[in-house]
C-alpha cells in the first residue's frame, strides 16, 4: 500500500477469517484499537448458521448484546481496563457493533484483553435482568432528546418495514424480551472472526499486533462459518408517510425533512462515490456558502444549528435536511422551492470546484485524530469501501453525477418531514 | 519545567503561544480574550463573535467567508465564548489543511489574512456595527439561549449551578441572558467590542507546522493595532462552609428524572492538595471504575448514567446522573454513602489505582489533540499556574490514599437540583 498522507497501512488475515488493520503513527502518545462486527440494529430477522432455524430477534438486541459483553465470568471487564489505565467503550449503530479502547501504556496487555472479551460471552439470567433496568434509563435518556427523537420520527415515514425505522436500542417494552437463550443465538451468529474486523493505529508496531493477534486466534479452534444470511423485509419504493409532527416539553419547534433514496445495492467504491456525490450536491445547495442558506438566515428561518447529511448503506440510504426553527411549514416550503429552482437550472461548475476542495480539506484534516481514522476505517471496511480510495473517489465524481444525482435523488414524491413542536 | 510554547509578548502586549511541531495534518491558530463574568458585560461578550462572523470589511457577508474559505481548503474558521471559573472568555480559532498535502496559494497567508479580518475589521456602517446583522443576531442568541431548555442534560447541571451560586458571578450563563439582550444596540455594542481589543488580555496560540520566527513576524505584523492598558481578569474563589444543604426541584414534562449535586470543595487550580482533589473526583464518579459508576449504574441498576466532574477554576463539583422519578430518594442516599465512605478513608486500591492511571493515561492522550493542548495550557494562564503535562503527572501519581481523605474533608454539598415529572 503506497503512503497516503504520509501514512502506512498495513493488514493481515488470520486462519479464522478475522482481518487486523494497523496504521502505525509513531509519534503519538496513545493506542487506539477498535474490535468490530458487521452487526447492527437492522440485522434484527437472519437464520442461525448450522441450524437453518429462521429468527425474528426482540428490537434493540444488538445493543443489548453490546452492553453485555462488558460482563465476564470474573466480573466486569470495565474493571480490567482501568486497571490497565485504559478507557474503554463500545456501541452499536445501524449496521455494526463495535468495542474500543484507548490507552498509552500496557498496549499488549489491552489488546489481548479487548479480544478476549469480546470472543467470550458469558450471559446470565440474573445479569440480563439487571442490564434491563440500565437501559430502560438510557431509552428514557433518549425519549427526551428532541434531536433524536425528530430523526427517529422521520424514519419511521420514509420507511414502510425496513429495520432502519427502528430505534438502536429497541423499546422498554421489546427488552423485557430478551433472553439469555437468543443472546449467545445473536452472538453466535454475528461473532465469528469472519464476520469482524480489527483495527489497531496509534504509538505501535504493526508485527507486534499481529503476532499477538495469531498467538491469540490460534489458541481458540474457530472453524470456518459460512455467510450469514440477513433477512430484510420487501421494502416499498415509495414513502410510508409524508409527516410526522409530535410535541416535546421544548423551546422552539425542530425540523427535519428526508429524501429516501430508492437507487441503492452498491457496495464499495461505487457506494463511496455515491456517497461522496450525494455529500457534494447537499454542500452545494444547503451549505454555509449557498445562496439558500444566506437568505435562509438573514430572515431568521435557520441559525447556525441549521445541518444535513446523507447516510448511505447497501440497502437504504437516505438525507437529513433541518434545525430549530419557529415557523417549520415555511422551512420546509422554501427548502422544496429551492431544490425546484436547482432542478431547472442545475448546478453551477464553480461551486462543485469549489465544494471538492472543502471535502478534501476536511477529509485530511480528520486524520489529526486516531478516533477519526479508525471509525472511518471500520465503518466503511463493513460497506466494504477502503478508506484509503477516498481521494480517488472524490476525483472521480463528476459535475455531470452531481447534476444527475440532484434530479434523481431529491424526487419530491420520497420525501417526508418531521416536527417537534412545544407542548 | 519543560514548556512546550515558546511565548513571545507583542509591541501592543499581545501574548502569542507557537508550538512548532509536523505531528498533525493541520495547522491550528487560537485567539483568547478575556474578560471578567459580570451581568452587565456577559450578554454584549456573548454577542460579539456572533456578529463578527457575519461580515467583514473584504468579505462583507458569511457567504464570502465562507466561499474565501472553502476554496482554501475547507479552512476551519470561526469564534465562541468560553466559561471557566468567574472569567469569560472569547474565543476565535482557525484550522487550515498543511500545505504540503495540497497545492495552490499559500493556504497561511490566506487564511490569515481572513482571521485577522474576523477578529480586528468586521463590516462597518456609519462607524459602527451593520444594525441589521446586530439585530439578526440578537434573535439567534436569544435562541441559542432558550434551546439550552432542549438539552436536559445540560440544563439539569447549569440550573444547579445557578441555584448554587446565586449571588456569585459563576450564575451567569456563558451566553448571557435574554433581558440584557433588549438593552443592546449596534452603538454600544461597537463601543464595547473596542474597550474589549484595547484593554481585555489576549492570548493567541499557533500550533503546527510553522517556522517560529517567521510565524511571530507574520502575526506581529497582521495584529499591529493599538492597545492600552490591560485590565485584571481573574475568577473570584470563594471558600464557604455549607450549614444546610439546598434542594431545588423544578417540574417539566420529561420521562426521565435529572439528578445534578454541586459541591463546594474549597481547593482550587493551583493549591497543594488541587491534584488529590482530581484523584478524590475520579474515585467518587470519573469512570466506570468509580464509585458512583459501580453503586448508582452497576449494582442498584439505577441509571444509565452516573459521574462526577470538576470546576476546577471555581472550585466547584458537580454529581449528575438520569433516573425514574420515583427513585429521587434511594439514588440520592447511595451517592451520599459513597461520599461518606471516601472521607472515612474507604478506597480500595483497585479504585485508587485505577483513578491514578486513568487520569495519568488521559494528560498523556491530550497531546495527541491540538485543541487538548491549547486547553490544557489555557487553564494555565488563567489560574496562574505553569505546568507541562509531565509536571501533571508526576503531581498525581504523587498524590496518597491520606492525601484525598484529607481533601474529602473539605468538600461539602451545596445544591440539590432535581428536574422532576409534571
Amino acid at each position: 500500500m503506497d503512503a497516503f498522507l504520509g501514512e502506512k497501512l498495513f493488514s493481515k488475515r488470520s486462519k479464522n477469517g478475522l482481518m487486523t488493520y494497523v496504521l502505525p503513527k509513531k509519534n503519538f502518545n496513545k493506542v487506539f484499537a477498535m474490535y468490530s462486527t458487521h452487526y447492527g440494529s437492522i440485522d434484527s430477522e437472519f437464520i442461525v448458521p448450522g441450524t437453518g432455524e429462521r429468527l425474528k430477534v426482540p428490537e434493540g438486541i444488538a445493543h443489548f448484546l453490546e452492553h453485555k459483553m462488558f460482563e465476564m465470568e470474573y466480573g466486569n471487564v470495565f474493571d480490567k481496563f482501568a486497571e490497565l489505565g485504559a478507557s474503554s467503550n463500545a456501541f452499536t449503530n445501524y449496521t455494526n457493533t463495535t468495542y474500543l479502547f484507548s490507552a498509552t501504556s500496557s498496549f499488549e496487555q489491552n489488546l489481548d484483553l479487548l479480544l478476549e472479551f469480546v470472543e467470550t460471552p458469558y450471559f446470565t439470567k440474573e445479569s440480563v435482568e439487571k442490564e434491563k433496568g440500565i437501559i430502560t434509563q438510557e431509552l428514557r435518556m433518549y425519549e427526551d432528546e428532541p434531536e433524536w427523537q425528530v430523526l427517529l420520527n422521520l424514519l419511521r415515514c420514509l420507511y414502510h418495514n425496513h429495520p432502519v425505522r427502528i430505534d438502536i436500542g429497541g423499546t422498554v417494552e421489546s427488552i423485557q424480551k430478551i433472553d439469555v437463550d437468543t443472546l449467545y443465538k445473536c452472538y453466535n451468529t454475528f461473532y465469528h472472526p469472519s464476520n469482524m474486523i480489527l483495527f489497531v493505529t496509534g504509538c505501535i508496531e504493526p508485527n507486534e499486533v499481529f503476532e499477538l493477534v495469531e498467538r491469540h486466534e490460534n489458541r481458540k479452534n474457530i472453524g470456518v462459518q459460512p455467510p450469514i444470511e440477513r433477512i430484510y423485509p420487501e421494502e416499498p419504493g415509495s414513502i410510508h408517510n409524508p409527516t410526522s409532527t409530535v410535541k416535546l416539553d421544548v423551546a422552539e419547534p425542530m425540523f427535519l425533512m428526508g429524501f429516501k433514496d430508492n437507487d441503492v445495492g452498491y457496495e464499495g467504491f461505487e457506494l463511496l462515490k455515491k456517497e461522496i456525490c450525494i455529500g457534494i450536491l447537499l454542500e452545494v445547495l444547503f451549505g454555509k456558502s449557498s445562496v439558500l442558506y444566506e437568505r435562509l438566515y438573514e430572515e431568521g428561518l435557520i441559525d447556525d444549528r441549521f445541518s444535513f447529511s446523507y447516510e448511505g448503506q447497501k440497502d437504504y440510504g437516505f438525507c437529513t435536511i433541518g434545525g430549530e426553527t419557529r415557523t417549520p411549514e415555511r422551512l420546509h416550503k422554501e427548502i422544496l422551492e429551492s431544490i425546484s429552482q436547482n432542478q431547472a437550472r442545475g448546478v453551477m461548475e464553480e461551486d462543485f470546484a469549489r465544494v471538492k476542495k472543502k471535502f478534501l480539506g476536511d477529509f485530511i484534516q480528520g486524520f489529526n485524530s486516531v478516533e477519526f481514522i479508525a471509525t472511518s476505517f471500520v465503518s466503511y471496511y463493513h460497506k466494504k469501501i477502503d478508506i484509503f480510495d477516498y481521494m480517488k473517489a472524490l476525483n472521480e465524481v463528476t459535475f455531470e453525477d452531481v447534476n444527475w444525482r440532484l434530479k434523481t435523488f431529491l424526487d419530491f414524491s420520497r420525501h417526508a418531514t418531521s416536527t417537534v413542536m412545544p407542548k | 519545567m519543560k514548556d512546550i510554547f515558546t511565548h513571545r509578548t507583542l509591541k501592543n502586549g499581545i501574548n502569542l503561544f507557537i508550538h512548532s511541531t509536523d505531528k498533525f495534518k493541520t495547522n491550528t491558530f487560537c485567539i483568547f480574550i478575556h474578560q471578567n463574568l459580570r451581568k452587565e458585560t456577559a450578554t454584549m461578550t456573548a454577542l460579539l463573535p456572533f456578529v463578527l462572523k457575519r461580515g467583514t470589511r473584504s468579505f462583507p457577508t458569511s457567504r464570502h467567508l465562507s466561499l474565501y474559505l472553502e476554496n482554501l481548503y475547507g479552512a476551519d474558521m470561526g469564534g465562541d465564548i468560553l466559561k471557566r471559573g468567574e472569567s469569560q472568555i472569547l474565543q476565535f480559532f482557525m484550522e487550515t489543511v498543511n500545505q504540503k498535502y495540497v497545492t495552490g496559494d499559500d493556504i497561511i497567508d490566506s487564511s490569515l489574512k481572513a482571521f485577522k479580518e474576523l477578529v480586528l475589521n468586521p463590516v462597518e456602517e456609519d462607524g459602527s456595527f451593520k444594525q441589521a446583522y446586530v439585530e439578526q443576531e440578537k434573535d439567534v442568541l436569544r435562541r441559542n439561549i432558550e434551546s439550552l431548555y432542549n438539552d436536559k442534560f445540560n440544563y439539569a447541571i447549569e440550573r444547579c449551578f445557578q441555584e448554587m451560586c446565586k449571588d456569585e458571578a459563576f450564575s451567569i450563563y456563558k451566553y448571557g441572558n435574554i433581558e440584557d439582550l433588549k438593552t443592546i444596540d449596534k452603538n454600544n455594542l461597537y463601543e464595547y467590542y473596542l474597550d474589549c481589543l484595547q484593554h481585555c488580555p489576549m492570548d493567541f496560540f499557533v500550533l503546527g507546522d510553522v517556522n517560529e520566527d517567521e510565524m511571530s513576524e507574520k502575526i506581529e505584523k497582521l495584529f499591529d493595532f493599538a492597545r492600552k492598558e490591560e485590565k485584571l481578569v481573574k475568577t473570584s474563589f470563594v471558600r464557604k462552609e455549607i450549614k444546610e444543604e439546598k434542594i431545588v426541584e423544578e417540574k417539566q414534562d420529561v420521562n426521565q428524572g435529572k439528578l445534578s449535586m454541586g459541591f463546594r470543595t474549597n481547593t482550587r487550580y493551583g493549591d497543594d492538595d488541587y491534584y488529590a482533589l482530581m484523584v478524590y473526583n475520579g474515585i467518587l464518579g470519573g469512570g466506570p471504575h468509580s464509585k458512583l459508576f459501580q453503586n448508582v449504574r452497576e449494582k442498584a441498576s439505577l441509571a444509565y448514567y452516573a459521574f462526577s466532574k470538576l470546576e476546577k477554576n471555581k472550585g466547584l463539583m458537580l454529581i449528575g446522573c438520569g433516573i425514574e422519578f420515583a427513585n429521587f430518594d434511594r439514588t440520592v442516599k447511595i451517592i451520599k454513602e459513597q461520599l461518606e465512605d471516601i472521607k472515612a478513608g474507604k478506597i480500595s486500591d483497585y479504585e485508587f489505582d485505577s483513578t491514578v492511571k486513568s487520569l495519568v493515561n488521559s494528560f498523556k492522550e491530550s497531546s495527541d489533540s491540538p485543541s487538548m493542548i491549547i486547553s490544557l495550557y489555557l487553564d494555565g494562564i488563567i489560574n496562574g499556574v505553569r505546568e507541562s503535562t509531565d509536571d501533571m503527572i508526576k503531581k498525581i501519581q504523587d498524590v496518597t490514599k491520606e492525601d484525598v481523605k484529607k481533601v474529602a474533608q473539605k468538600i461539602n454539598l451545596d445544591t440539590i437540583f432535581f428536574l422532576n415529572k409534571k
